[in-house]
């Protein structure tokens, strides 16, 4: 029985995002794959306003548009448009998303794609709304639905798959990683092309690198019999650690990384010196959250709170284990955490994208979560990167004229809010 | 159903956002699923928001809607209980809309101390610009009172709003001419007005409403209402700005001429008052214009395309101040095309004129024209990438690029300097554009590499295959087959992804492949200034094709350029 971790959950009334954004990275990371998301307006708005950075980049992604007229239909007609994505993406496959408004008109979307699927191109259904699904949450969609075409490894087969998205950079830091230990990979789920995905079979161990995965982890016990490993994620010296150790145990090798894991910090010490001490309230949406907490916590820094969309008990287990005593909340209502900040006074507060400017605005000093997820924070290789987030935005709001704090210099931006009170106690 | 990627406008419940995060102690909730927030994320990184929007979700998750819970009222009197509003508008998403759930009901249960506005904003049947026009239009109708005219010349400012296009600072710029005149403001709206200030509209003596977006209906209802004489032309350029001026007065002298102790009349100030130091020339452009530099731009094309006010505004400045012909212009906000039109008439042709909010449409027009300058949105400067064009944003939809912290202005004397400095920056440069000429790469050819990379999709493999072929291909299909814009679009609108590859459904109508460059073709391109290069390929590639020339050499393309003048 994974142990009792004490959270509580709020009402929900939080800023974050919708599933959809997920397409973002898993656009970029599965090369051959085209993303059709069935929506409305509203999706197509949202995709531009978050991911608007990437317009010169070429998208390997759509809105199949939901009109009024279309509300009436039973079965939206997306025939002509799957065909237009092959004729002019060549995609290996195509994820269908869905979204609110299909949800709410009760769309069936298995049937939807079944219907235009090819055994050439196939069409894999990917459940993504806001109505369900948060921020990363809809990768463990995306995986899941890949699971039938991952090849059916043999019994004897015994070797590793790395899941969860990562740029090829950390791919290759784990690979080398692995080769080292004497660990043999299978590979990654998810692959960089879709016909390269891993065989998997009742050998597999699967070793998660995201902490937003629960379900493909899951659904790969049940389906095809892998051993999905509990361990930290390998975030941080103490994270990798024990990811490596407890992977190289499922191999029956016995490895101690506690020299590598103490250099580790000996190389971030000008980072955790800074850090020793400092009250860090996380209030963001990633689902990185708790893994980021624990690390913050072994560097030496006090968390006030960590919240986040969801909470595992038994997937996130190791992780809630080394968090015991951190006020812990899942779904937290965001005006409720306010007052927490007004009266705890944290010295840095991981946010979420929304709300990082308006609290550097009442006086604290905030870092967007958001960010963690765009950067290489995986591994041995991530962990200077990682904890160059955390310090990143009190060095630099350090280094700057206290002049500037005064309430004066941010008159007038703001129409509706002429003057900013700082969130202060009482 | 279409393809879809970008929009022009944003979503009905963006422009209910901007209304409320515009104005004093208002607060916008959406009844909508979590992920409908995204709109705060707008305001805090573009705006840079030091406070928190004036707006909250009211989260509907699948699990709700299973167990039937609405979080409405809770929401409501958790906004009340930390904000304080004195009026909360809630507005459905395009999912909720569809549960027909009775929000009013909602809301009135929710007891509140505050005002609870229910706004019907379908988002299938309005959009970001028709939902904040609907939505402050009824605020104004709602809390507009009678009450006597101040006893001294006031005005109000109608349609400056969160997120409007650089309107804090035409704001700055109304108020510097306003000053100047001796003419009081009454109320700025939506733009830091409470509901009391709007309660104080029909004070005013005048009301400026200087954008076709956002404003003029609420100045009409003062009109209609309480009499209240409106201004509704944009003072962008120096002519319409003095033309402004002159209306402003007269209007206001007639207004006081009607008082019981009517003050003395206003009169326009020596020009030179409206200048920063109160010494110099309000704005630099009429001279700018006549100088030796302007020469270069003798000829140079622009297309101008956005919403209503800055369309119409920028395509008058530029023809009627700098003297540039107009290729062509048109609006996203189809709803407004008429008046566009009409507006433009004499400046650009119903065939020069488009009303499209496709993306797609746009980027094949400008790719049709390959204009010397784009004056657009943000969307066009992707296109303008793509083509190798010199583009700058007049309208939204914006970047945070568009979002600098000087004060630059689109209206007033200010503002015509702020058009015309970036007019003149974006385009190439005179002197310098000719000893390049004729000298060639002015040690500027190093830049290629990086140039020739942001525009691969278009030159991809040998300039041979991608976008603008197509778009030529587009404007050759036309006049054959008599398609309508329309089914082009719709049938070649995956197109309006950088794809690189070329829309079958429309080249298989074009007997004319795409032509083939020889090396020494290339070699000759080569020597074409490289910013030009691109438009010059587009052109010749089009010479090669409508000449029934399928391989270029170096001699097709000397030929070309002679039979272009080019």
């Amino acid at each position: 029985m994974p142990p009792k971790a004490q959270f509580t959950r709020e009402d929900g009334i939080y800023h974050s995002f919708c599933g959809l954004v997920s397409v973002g990275w898993l656009y970029q990371k599965i090369k051959d794959s085209f993303f059709l998301i069935l929506g409305t307006h509203t999706c197509a708005h949202l995709l531009q306003n978050t991911m608007g950075v990437m317009i010169f980049a070429r998208p390997r992604f759509a809105i199949s548009l939901l009109e009024e007229a279309d509300l009436s239909s039973a079965q939206p007609a997306i025939a002509d448009q799957i065909a237009e994505i092959t004729r002019e993406h060549h995609p290996s496959v195509i994820f269908l998303l869905s979204s609110c408004t299909p949800e709410v008109m009760k769309v069936e979307f298995e049937g939807l794609a079944q219907s235009v699927s090819t055994p050439e191109v196939p069409v894999l259904f990917v459940p993504a709304s806001g109505l369900d699904f948060t921020f990363s949450q809809s990768e463990d969609s995306v995986l899941q639905a890949l699971i039938p075409f991952c090849p059916q490894a043999p019994p004897d087969d015994k070797r590793v798959v790395f899941l969860g998205s990562v740029n090829d950079a950390i791919a290759d830091d784990f690979l080398f990683e692995a080769s080292r230990l004497g660990i043999p990979v299978a590979g990654f789920l998810p692959a960089n092309h879709f016909h390269e995905l891993p065989p998997i079979g009742p050998g597999t161990i699967i070793a998660p690198l995201q902490p937003f995965l629960a379900k493909v982890a899951n659904q790969l016990t049940n389906d095809r019999g892998a051993t999905v490993m509990s361990s930290l994620f390998p975030f941080g010296p103490d994270g990798c650690r024990a990811f490596w150790e407890d992977l190289a145990a499922h191999f029956d090798l016995k490895v101690d990384l506690s020299e590598r894991e103490a250099a580790s910090w000996a190389r971030i010490k000008e980072h955790t010196d800074l850090l020793k001490g400092k009250k860090v309230f996380l209030s963001a949406d990633t689902l990185l959250e708790l893994p980021l907490a624990r690390f913050i916590r072994a560097a030496g820094a006090e968390v006030l709170e960590c919240s986040t969309p969801y909470i595992n008990r038994r997937f996130h287990a190791r992780e809630l284990a080394l968090l015991d005593g951190v006020r812990l909340v899942e779904q937290a209502n965001f005006e409720r955490q306010l007052r927490s900040i007004a009266e705890e006074q944290p010295d840095l507060v991981i946010s979420n994208i929304i709300t990082a400017n308006p609290l550097i605005g009442h006086g604290v000093v905030a870092k967007w979560g958001t960010e963690f997820i765009f950067s290489p924070i995986h591994g041995w290789a991530g962990v200077n990167t990682l904890v160059g987030l955390f310090t990143r935005a009190l060095r630099r709001h350090a280094r700057l004229d206290p002049l500037g704090s005064d309430p004066v210099w941010m008159a007038g931006v703001m129409p509706g809010a002429p003057e900013i009170i700082p969130l202060t106690r009482g | 159903m279409r393809l879809a990627y970008w929009m022009y406008e944003g979503t009905a419940h963006h422009g209910v956002g901007r209304v409320m995060n515009s104005m004093r102690n208002t607060h916008a909730v959406f009844h909508a699923p979590q992920g409908d927030g995204y709109v705060n994320t707008i305001f805090t990184m573009l705006e840079r928001t030091p406070g928190f929007p004036a707006m909250t979700t009211s989260v509907v998750s699948g699990t709700d809607l299973a167990r039937g819970t609405l979080r409405l009222p809770e929401t409501l009197r958790q906004v009340e209980a930390t904000r304080h509003p004195d009026l909360i508008v809630v507005v459905a998403s395009c999912s909720t809309i569809l549960l027909q759930e009775n929000l009013e009901i909602a809301a009135h249960q929710s007891g509140l101390a505050c005002e609870v506005m229910v706004y019907d904003a379908n988002p299938y049947r309005m959009q970001e610009t028709a939902a904040a026009e609907g939505l402050f239009t009824a605020l104004v109708k709602k809390y507009a009172t009678p009450q006597p005219l101040t006893s001294l010349p006031s005005v109000n400012i109608l349609g400056p709003s969160s997120l409007g296009f650089h309107a804090r600072h035409d704001l700055i710029s109304l108020r510097r001419i306003l000053k100047t005149l001796g003419v009081a403001v009454n109320v700025v709206a939506p733009w830091g007005a409470s509901v009391d200030d709007l309660r104080r509209l029909p004070a005013a003596w005048l009301t400026i409403a200087p954008y076709r977006e956002l404003g003029r209906l609420a100045a009409e209802h003062l009109e209609a209402q309480f009499g209240t004489a409106a201004l509704y032309d944009a003072p962008i350029g120096v002519q319409p700005t003095l033309r402004w001026l002159d209306a402003l007065l007269e209007t206001l002298n007639t207004v006081g001429s009607r008082l019981a102790v009517p003050p003395s009349p206003l009169k326009l100030p020596p020009l030179t008052e409206f200048s920063l130091d109160g010494m110099s020339a309000p704005s630099n452009v009429p001279w700018f214009a006549r100088t030796a530099d302007m020469e270069s731009f003798t000829g140079k094309k622009a297309f101008v395309f956005g919403d209503a006010t800055h369309t119409v505004g920028v395509t008058k400045f530029l023809a009627d101040e700098l003297g540039m012909p107009i290729a062509g212009a048109g609006t996203y906000l189809v709803k407004e095309a008429d008046w566009v039109r009409s507006q433009l008439q004499g400046y650009v042709s119903d065939a020069d004129f488009l009303a499209t909010d496709e993306f797609q449409q746009v980027a094949d027009r400008i790719g049709q024209l390959r204009p010397e300058l784009v004056c657009g949105t943000q969307m066009e400067r992707h296109t303008g990438r793509r083509y190798d064009l010199n583009v700058m944003v007049i309208s939204s939809p914006t970047h945070i690029e568009n979002h600098l912290l000087a004060y630059r202005p689109f209206l007033g004397f200010d503002g015509a300097d702020v058009i015309a400095d970036e007019v003149s920056t974006t385009c190439t440069l005179g002197m310098e554009k000719h000893l390049i000429d004729m000298f060639g790469d002015a040690g500027l050819e190093l830049v290629e590499p990086a140039a020739a990379e942001s525009a691969e999709p278009v030159l991809a493999s040998n300039g041979n295959a991608a976008v603008a072929p197509v778009a030529v291909v587009a404007e050759l299909v036309k006049p054959t087959n008599g398609h309508a814009p329309e089914e082009q679009s719709s049938n070649g609108n995956g197109s309006a992804l950088p794809t690189g590859a070329a829309p079958s459904g429309q080249t298989a109508a074009v007997p004319a492949v795409n032509p083939v460059w020889t090396a020494d073709g290339e070699a000759m391109l080569k020597k074409i200034p490289f910013f030009v290069r691109g438009r010059a390929r587009g052109n010749i590639e089009k010479y090669a094709r409508e000449h029934g020339i399928a391989t270029i050499t170096a001699e097709v393309l000397l030929a070309a350029k002679e039979h272009l003048g080019a």
